[in-house]
């Protein structure tokens, strides 16, 4: 088997097996469950097989043609997309592990292992798409597939809604990667990325700036950048693993993965721009992670605030520092942007599928103010959580740590605001991370199914082991395979000065957030309440901050849910009239219409009572009288 | 009291028409209906006697003939009608007889 052939099994293995359990096996849930592990434990071998040859291809095959328009499907596996596929294949295998002992009992068990294997078909397509086109296909199914794992449990209306929002939320993003696509292919002539990348710059200052802009509408959907953003946490209504999975490891660092894809169409106004929503996104997240509740919640705010860094890392490297050359900068920004995805990917579905044995053990609990003492009661979670917490706070040797510096260091040298944002909020994520360990692990158990959490079976465990081991050794670019090498050259590297300056702040706001949060959360910290639900420690503290940030989190749903009732309802009122009456009553139906119009008259004339049609008689001699008397 | 011309003859002609007329729109009963025709027929063949013998021609007359025996004939058929509805639906209300409805 040529590589190829590998990366055609990779692709379609997992819709096969999508389209067994759709068509055969929807009331078996084994079946299901056991068809598509399977298939992901294939597909993350070949991928692994695919990396470890080392070999680079492309290839492709016209699907359609219209007039000069050819639209193909084809691969294009360079460096970035081996890194990606190894991500997801891994990530995958391990998400599809834990779901097997998660999703145990659960009555609809066919229909989310389908829709899991469905989701890895479509990512995979992302991953290997030589062309917008391509690419956008597969976004969209990415898009559906995550609609239709959010609202798995579709009795609850929460989950619904939240199913049918990142739907919509993401459509709006799309409109623009559309739009950004067509404009590509009219100006450029091609969207094919390898002969984009071989283009020299061309057209005008106008698309230079609108066609990436556009295409990063995409991105700013897909990677729930502001102001996008909302999707999200509501999206945490879906079963665990597919958060992990789909909302914190791969889909949403889809929006990532295809700006490194296109870095080639960007210009330096487009970046900054991108490198101020990336930042924005970062500290606003953090901001609303700080007083959550919901374990699920805390994770899903900073996965925003880390898909912000990696955003910010990418807009950054476009602004080269006086010297360098402009493509070792672009590189810079798309070799920091990818190692912080993969290190995120491995930490993040580590912490979330930490949070599923959390959850599943304390009984479906998800409230962290309900928890507590589950250091003891389930030891293996314990320390494999620690270790994500410790990976994503960037605590010195672990994946976070590198990872972080090298963004650091990017905005250190490139832009001091920048940098000044990015650091607070790493502080802040190191405040809300710590607060959710030392609540949820440590101190009284605070409710019934907190004291009486246990540890679950190996299928919850394995995956945590492996990932816990990934978030450990994810920040040695040396520890990789070499083939992964092409991506890892890319990162920037601190040197004298700015080495020390970097890990410094890095220490520092460590410190500052972790001793905040221990402080604040602490023996005293939070009540032992027997039974009554413990209060956040911040609000009784500082409630004006509190309520600040409660509102902060709110603003973007208030003033949606006021844009959409009040404004955009008004208008489709009014166009929905103009298209029942004026359209579709005068203009479409027309002859036909007024033809249905009178036999409605007519028939009502048929009663079938002889007096009535005597009656009609008589009106129409006097018709035929007036008529003939003219 | 009444004039012996024409007009006297025919305005006696259209009010037994018009009477006629009337019954058939607002009786429900069918025998009535028929005879409400009849009286309709009745009236137009008044005329008739009245312009013939009015004109001095023969002509009215003639037809009036014509009518009778046609009329004659009808009558043996509508009756026939009217005895096999009513065996077969067991009423003459027209109101009733709404088969054509639907």
């Amino acid at each position: 088997m040529d590589s190829v052939h590998i990366a055609l099994t990779v692709l379609l293995l997992p819709l096969v097996s999508a389209a067994l359990i759709a068509l055969f096996l929807r009331r078996r849930g084994g079946a299901a469950a056991a068809v598509s592990m399977g298939a992901v434990s294939v597909l993350a071998a070949g991928a692994l097989a695919l990396a470890t040859r080392g070999g680079r291809f492309e290839a492709s095959w016209e699907w359609f043609r219209l007039g000069d328009f050819a639209f193909s499907l084809g691969f294009l596996y360079d460096d970035l997309a081996a890194l990606m596929l190894a991500i997801v294949a891994v990530v995958g295998f391990c998400v599809h592990l834990f779901s097997l002992g998660y999703m145990q009992d659960d009555p609809a068990k066919g229909r989310y292992f389908g829709g899991l294997s469905i989701f890895m078909f479509s990512m995979i397509g992302i991953v290997f798409a030589d062309n917008l086109f391509m690419m956008f296909v597969f976004w969209e199914l990415v898009g559906f597939s995550s609609w239709l794992l959010i609202s798995h449990w579709y009795e609850r209306p929460s989950a619904s809604d939240a199913g049918k929002k990142a739907f919509i939320v993401n459509r709006v993003g799309d409109m623009g990667f559309l739009l950004g696509i067509i404009l590509c292919y009219w100006q450029r002539g091609t969207v094919n990325l390898s002969e984009l990348s071989a283009q020299a710059d061309g057209g005008g200052a106008v698309f230079s700036r609108a066609i990436p802009l556009l295409l990063f509408c995409g991105a700013v959907g897909k990677s729930a950048q502001l102001p996008l953003q909302v999707w999200l946490p509501d999206a945490m209504e879906g079963p665990t693993p597919v958060s992990a999975l789909i909302h914190a490891a791969t889909m949403v660092a889809a929006g990532i993965y295809m700006l490194c894809r296109i870095h080639a169409l960007m210009v330096p106004d487009a970046l900054t721009a991108i490198m101020w929503v990336g930042t924005a996104t970062a500290l606003y997240s953090a901001l609303c992670a700080v007083n959550q509740r919901d374990i699920k919640k805390v994770l899903a705010y900073s996965t925003l605030s880390q898909l912000g860094y990696m955003v910010a890392a990418f807009g950054l490297g476009s602004l080269r520092a006086p010297g360098s050359d402009a493509a070792a900068a672009a590189g810079a920004g798309v070799g920091a942007a990818m190692f912080h995805l993969t290190t995120h990917a491995f930490f993040k579905a580590l912490l979330f599928l930490g949070s599923g044995s959390v959850i599943m053990g304390c009984h479906h609990e998800q409230d962290i103010f309900r928890m507590g003492g589950l250091a003891g009661r389930m030891k293996f979670t314990f320390a494999a959580f620690t270790v994500g917490v410790a990976a994503i706070v960037g605590l010195p040797f672990l994946a976070g740590f590198f990872s972080k510096d090298a963004i650091l260091f990017l905005a250190f040298s490139n832009n001091k605001a920048v940098f000044a944002v990015l650091a607070i909020t790493a502080a802040l994520t190191a405040f809300y991370m710590v607060r959710l360990w030392r609540l949820v692990f440590f101190g009284p158990a605070r409710s019934e199914s907190a004291a009486h959490a246990h540890e679950s079976g190996w299928t919850l465990t394995v995956p945590l082991a492996i990932l816990a081991g990934l978030a450990i050794l994810g920040g040695y670019t040396g520890a990789y395979p070499p083939v992964f090498s092409g991506v890892f050259s890319l990162i920037p590297e601190a040197e004298g000065g700015a080495r020390a300056v970097i890990l410094a702040t890095s220490l520092v706001v460590l410190l500052v957030g972790a001793g905040t949060a221990l402080a604040l959360y602490g023996r005293k910290g939070v009540q032992p309440a027997g039974g009554a639900v413990a209060d956040d420690r911040l609000q009784r503290i500082l409630p004006r901050v509190f309520s600040f940030l409660v509102r902060l989190r709110e603003s973007f749903d208030l003033a949606y849910d006021y844009y959409v009732a009040k404004v955009q309802q008004r208008f489709a009122l009014v166009l929905n009239f103009f298209d029942v009456i004026v359209l579709a009553g005068f203009i479409v139906r027309g002859m036909a219409g007024v033809a249905g119009l009178v036999g409605l008259g007519a028939r009502a004339l048929n009663v079938g009572r002889v007096n009535v049609y005597v009656c009609w008689m008589l009106a129409g001699v006097a018709v035929l009288w007036i008529l003939a008397s003219r | 009291m009444f004039p012996n011309t024409i007009n006297t003859y025919l305005l006696i002609s259209a009010l037994l028409f018009a009477i006629g007329f009337l019954g058939v729109l607002v009786r429900r009963n069918t025998l009535v209906i028929y005879m409400c025709l009849e009286l309709m027929l009745v009236a137009s063949t008044l005329a008739l006697v009245a312009f013939s013998r009015f004109n001095g021609s023969m002509d009215g007359n003639v037809f009036v003939f014509f009518i009778l025996t046609v009329a004659a004939a009808e009558v043996a058929v509508g009756l026939a009608i009217i005895v096999a509805l009513f065996r077969k639906r067991q009423t003459l209300q027209v109101d009733r007889l709404d088969g054509l409805r639907n």
